[in-house]
């Protein structure tokens, strides 16, 4: 048996509607956010978790980690129902959110990780290797005197990070951990997770809508859209299904000419000269370079793959997400 | 006895972060001393006009009202969480990460809210017990101070049970919480005056539904001397406890309503 055992599970939300007018109630409308999601997770994974918003990432986290009640399905984290025992379950695992603070604002970051020692019943010796542990990988002894509210957003998410692994949980969740933080934070927001991963073995499961945090990080990736499962793989197998189109900058130095594209091609007036879009297994680059040089004098042009964030949303449109 | 030392540590790592804003803190302390010092006005208003109110004289009206201000107080002091901040909690999605901890949600509900601004209602309420005392010519016994501590305490434990159907309303994310506030701060208001004056429905409501008169009003007849509503002595000692009754089924219905609870979308 797998470490995370997902089986059909589902969720509905009762969405209330505005009232209309000349009506006496409110219309209520069903939202089948997870509509039968199945996936399993071995120890140690490091998983990533896309979709679009709404897709229904946010509740699969909220469910894994006790805070939500299915509405059907069956989950087992290390053979615990989460709902069923929250105490004992959410003891094993950590939570990160994005965009919620876990930490106290007011005080020193030193004062609430105490507080959460008590919280979590650690044992002062535990406790205090660990945090030394933590405060080197996360570089945050010169912040650990500061009240949360005058870190930035970079160190704050830091600080999250150390007090959701104080208590050495096996298994991480990650809300959108990379949400507004600059190059540099990612960057070693990254290195931190890879490191706590190998180093202690945690199960790490992320959602995001960065993929470069995907690319770095997780060697299996899941999507999610419509409140199912759309692909759960390797990162490379998913792009290969949609790394199908070009892009081609072209300036011209004359005036614009009159282009006669074959079809399958699509064009857009760029800030200054075109882009061309086109899928090199039906029309060869060499042929579209032909055609563009017969119609003017070129005077800059460049070649490029679709980045993954476009990949992804041609995926999307596909998948009529 | 964990949880006894983990609210304590709480507590005071918030008081220290409300000290944070110093001057915000002093005059928001002082607003709160001007308020309650303006409701003690009232009384001593009528008090003036009257002398006596269905036989009730100002020591007697003294006492109810710093009663009822030292128990509502305490529990804004102590209770805050339940009182005043939990709809937030529900809006903000704080109650998700109480949720990913191992502890109970109440028990950390409690640990996260607190009002130090109100010890300035609760000096005033003392100041009233005080002059109550003296004017209504009071002798204290050892049983008395008993009873005056357990009508404190199920009189906090009962406000914090009617806090805590706004709690359940916001569960829901149900926003009507005025008519839960007709009997938190309505019923404040009423009962710090003896229940007597007031026509039979009002009893009733505050008998029943909200036990002020059970919690409240029974044992202060009983330290004043004062046949109690012609119910038998020893009913002063058993109705308060109807406060701690009121916390219990709210307690559970908290936590049956908690299954139902949907998170916010981030």
């Amino acid at each position: 048996m797998s470490y995370i055992e997902v089986n059909s599970l589902k969720k509905d939300f009762v969405v209330k509607k505005k009232r209309e007018k000349g009506k006496l109630l409110r219309e209520k409308e069903t939202v089948n956010a997870l509509k039968g999601v199945s996936f399993s997770v071995e120890k140690g994974e490091l998983v990533g978790y896309i979709g679009p918003n709404g897709a229904g990432k946010s509740t699969t986290v909220k469910i894994l980690s006790g805070i939500l009640t299915p509405d059907g399905g069956e989950v087992k984290v290390g053979g615990i129902v989460p709902w069923k025992e929250r105490k004992k379950h959410v003891k094993n695992i950590g939570v990160v959110f994005g965009q919620r603070s876990q930490l106290w604002w007011d005080v020193p970051i030193i004062d609430s990780y105490n507080l959460l020692k008590d919280i979590y019943r650690i044992p002062q010796k535990d406790y205090e290797e660990r945090l030394k542990e933590l405060t080197e990988a996360l570089q945050l002894e010169p912040i650990m005197r500061t009240p949360l509210r005058l870190t930035s957003l970079g160190q704050r998410m830091r600080a999250e990070l150390c007090g959701s692994l104080l208590h050495r949980p096996e298994l991480l969740f990650l809300d959108e951990p990379t949400i507004g933080l600059d190059a540099v934070s990612k960057l070693s927001l990254r290195e931190f997770l890879k490191w706590e991963n190998r180093e202690h073995g945690t199960t790490i499961m992320l959602t995001t809508h960065d993929m470069e945090d995907i690319e770095a990080l997780c060697s299996r990736v899941m999507v999610l859209g419509h409140g199912k499962k759309l692909f759960d793989g390797k990162l490379s197998d998913l792009l290969e299904r949609y790394d199908t189109v070009r892009n081609v900058h072209v300036k011209f130095s004359s005036e614009y000419p009159n282009l006669k594209l074959p079809e399958g091609v699509e064009w857009q007036k760029g800030e200054d000269g075109i882009v061309l879009s086109y899928k090199p297994s039906k029309l060869p680059t060499a042929k579209l370079l032909s055609i563009l040089q017969d119609a003017g004098n070129i005077s800059e042009l460049m070649l490029q793959p679709e980045n993954t964030d476009h990949m992804i949303a041609a995926m999307y449109k596909e998948l009529d997400l | 006895m964990n949880t006894l030392r983990l609210y304590i540590k709480s507590i005071g790592m918030l008081l220290r972060s409300h000290l944070q804003y110093t001057s915000s803190f002093i005059m928001q302390t002082l607003a709160q001393l001007v308020m309650e010092g303006g409701e003690m006005m009232v009384v001593i208003l009528i008090v003036d006009r009257f002398e006596n109110l269905k036989g009730w004289s100002g020591g007697n009206l003294y006492f109810f009202f710093g009663m009822m201000s030292v128990s509502f107080y305490l529990t804004e002091l102590f209770g805050r969480g339940i009182t005043g901040d939990f709809p937030s909690m529900v809006r903000t999605g704080k109650l998700d990460t109480f949720l990913v901890r191992p502890r109970g949600v109440l028990t950390q509900v409690m640990c996260s809210g607190t009002d130090p601004r109100r010890i300035t209602c609760i000096a005033v309420g003392i100041a009233a017990l005080i002059m109550g005392s003296r004017l209504s010519g009071i002798t204290w016994t050892l049983t008395k101070v008993f009873i005056l501590i357990e009508s404190i305490a199920m009189s906090c434990l009962l406000i914090l049970g009617l806090f805590m159907i706004e709690a359940i309303f916001s569960i829901f994310s149900v926003k009507s919480v005025e008519l839960v506030n007709a009997i938190t701060y309505g019923g404040r208001s009423a009962c710090q005056y003896p229940i007597d004056i007031y026509p039979a429905p009002m009893r009733a409501l505050f008998t029943v539904i909200a036990p002020f008169a059970l919690t409240l009003h029974v044992p202060v007849s009983w330290i004043l001397d004062k046949p109690l509503y012609g119910w038998p002595m020893w009913t002063a000692f058993v109705t308060p406890l109807s406060g701690a009754l009121i916390f219990v089924i709210m307690t559970i219905l908290f936590h049956l309503a908690m299954r139902h609870y949907r998170s916010t979308g981030s």
